[in-house]
């Protein structure tokens, strides 16, 4: 039997990152499923210079970044889809404060998968001949670059490819619908690149909407994508996306995406958001207050909800999860 | 100015329709969010049912529910998927590999030679030393993929002369690069853009040199406003000639899909 795992959050983040470290992101888009819960604790854990790992940008890297709290980035995609711009983000790049080496929405998990293998590169037909390969943020006085994305000889068919640097971060939270105390997880949706960043990185925490017994682990071996033996700590905590959507679980809430957009786009509003939305709340209870009832009733009555009908018997109550953790204080 | 002033559509609405009849029926298509998406299922809806559409978050089989998704992952295109799986999957063995027909992807800059800038606005040259954008944009996403991977691919882009431009600053999602046989060079898998689907009309590529050239304008427009909105010297094929206006099937089609009538608005 392998050891539980569930963990306070607090914990967390203060037993698993460190100032300067890189750190991952397991999301699925800008709009979707990501642990934004965790970036609200390392702000709050006052963590700093952090060089991120994000498949694409969501709001906890506009946070992140716009709160100062991370200066390098490496990323696909940087924008909110159709919530616009990425205001933290775009205005961290333009002063100069985010060193920000862009790659495509393939590279990033290409990358991670050669992290994963343990590669020493992966090959490229994408990104090559454009200025994702010829230019670098990390590197701005080599032109042609050729340090971030190599040139390299194709040995079977002698034609020139290029060469992605694999991607080895040192921790990664990743956001699962449903674990059970040991780490199995299962994740509603489009995985993204959550199952190779679950194996590229050296680290995994797990930050899940709900737990699960071991025997809905048990009847859906298929699903789990992320099993136990990669998993650090299993962090329980509704919700934990919001603003953003977990298939099955609940809607992103369309007006914060906006208000926290809009917040971010200068240092006061970021300063003001960081006060009311991330150091606020004290206890999973007060951080659902602060949201407000009424929003988790609307943004739980989601029309995905029969996804996660086949789980909803093995979830478990908000106190069995608290007794299997023990005293440990949230 | 609008077209919704003098015709029964928007100029939004033409160009939705405009890049869905580039879509056939039976192809392997992937459409992004917002004006792709629309498209996309707008040609699904009227004269490709059996388009095998997929998002690049490797959503597959579904048709958007309850409106225009906020993201390619939101919960309005994942009520009704017959299979998730990633990015590594849609972006990779299915668009990476070569094996997707067609994309649709849209553009902040576009250049003669079809290559598209998404990535930031610099004020004049970068230079050699790479330095930060007065403008940070959304950076290239999957478009790069596409264009890289993909049979061939649509740009869709509102034509106004800062968006056409003789050479991008950045190339985000490679086109014909220099033109000529400058792709070719590089070893991509994909053929490059057919098309750039503009408010005004369409442009296609010169099948030698990969210049675009006006190909088609739209009723309410004309070649002059087209090569007036363009920000090189826009050649005018000598197959140019007027776009047919959307048939009422195709109206009806295409507002059954933007059913909150993002595309009327704008």
């Amino acid at each position: 039997m392998p050891p539980l795992k569930l963990m306070s959050l607090p914990e967390a983040v203060r037993r698993y990152s460190w100032d300067g470290m890189q750190y991952a992101s397991g999301a699925a888009l800008p709009i979707g499923s990501d642990a934004v819960v965790f970036g609200r604790e390392l702000l709050r854990q006052k963590r700093k210079d952090l060089h991120a790992i994000f498949h694409c940008n969501s709001q906890q890297l506009n946070l992140l970044v716009g709160a100062g709290a991370a200066t390098r980035a490496e990323c696909g995609f940087t924008g909110l889809e159709v919530f616009g711009f990425a205001n933290g983000l775009r205005r961290a790049v333009e002063s100069g404060q985010l060193a920000l080496e862009d790659y495509s929405n393939l590279a990033m998990p290409l990358r991670l998968l050669g992290g994963a293998l343990n590669w020493p590169f992966v090959p490229a037909t994408v990104n090559i001949g454009s200025d994702l390969q010829d230019r670098s943020a990390f590197a701005p006085e080599e032109f042609p670059s050729r340090s971030k994305i190599a040139a390299v000889t194709d040995p079977f068919s002698g034609r020139q490819i290029g060469a992605f640097r694999p991607l080895k971060p040192d921790l990664a939270a990743i956001h699962v619908t449903l674990a059970d105390p040991f780490g199995n997880a299962i994740m509603l949706g489009t995985e993204w690149s959550r199952f190779e960043l679950s194996r590229a990185a050296k680290r995994v925490v797990i930050v899940a909407d709900a737990i699960v017994d071991g025997g809905c682990i048990r009847q859906f071996p298929n699903l789990v994508r992320i099993p136990e033996l990669v998993v650090e700590a299993v962090v329980y905590w509704p919700f934990a996306a919001w603003p953003q959507s977990s298939p099955g679980m609940y809607d992103v809430d369309e007006e914060h995406m906006k208000l926290m957009n809009k917040a971010l786009a200068t240092p006061e509003g970021t300063a003001d958001y960081v006060r009311e939305f991330v150091a606020s709340y004290g206890t999973l209870e007060s951080y659902l207050d602060m949201i407000g009832r009424d929003r988790l009733m609307q943004l739980g009555s989601t029309a995905t909800g029969f996804l996660l009908d086949p789980y909803r018997q093995w979830i478990m109550s908000a106190a069995e999860v608290a007794r299997l953790q023990g005293g440990e204080a949230q | 100015m609008s077209g919704a002033a003098s015709t029964p559509y928007t100029r939004q609405e033409m160009m939705a329709i405009a890049t869905g009849r580039e879509i056939r029926d039976g192809e392997l298509a992937i459409f992004g969010v917002g004006l792709s998406m629309l498209a996309g299922f707008f040609a699904q809806a009227h004269h490709a049912p059996n388009v095998r559409a997929m998002t690049e978050g490797g959503v597959y089989g579904s048709t958007p529910v309850g409106g225009l998704p906020w993201g390619i992952e939101c919960n309005r295109i994942s009520t009704n998927a017959t299979s998730f799986t990633s990015a590594l999957d849609a972006l990779g063995c299915l668009v990476g590999s070569g094996r997707c027909d067609v994309g649709i992807i849209g553009a902040a800059q576009v250049d003669k030679y079809g290559n598209v800038n998404t990535t930031g606005i610099w004020d004049g040259e970068i230079g050699e030393r790479f330095r930060t954008p007065k403008t940070r944009l959304t950076g290239a996403g999957g478009a790069n993929d596409i264009a890289c991977g993909a049979k061939r691919y649509l740009i869709m882009v509102a034509h106004e002369p800062k968006r056409f431009v003789d050479k991008v600053t950045y190339i985000s999602s490679p086109g014909y690069l220099e033109g000529g046989d400058a792709r070719a060079r590089h070893g991509f898998v994909g053929g490059g853009p057919a098309a750039i689907v503009t408010t005004l009309g369409i442009l296609r590529p010169d099948p030698r040199t990969k210049e675009f050239e006006l190909d088609a304008w739209f009723a309410f427009s004309s070649v002059e406003e087209i090569k007036a909105s363009t920000g090189w010297n826009l050649k005018v094929s000598a197959r140019a000639h007027p776009a047919a206006e959307p048939a009422a099937s195709e109206l009806a089609a295409l507002r059954k899909v933007d059913e909150t009538g993002a595309l009327r608005r704008q």
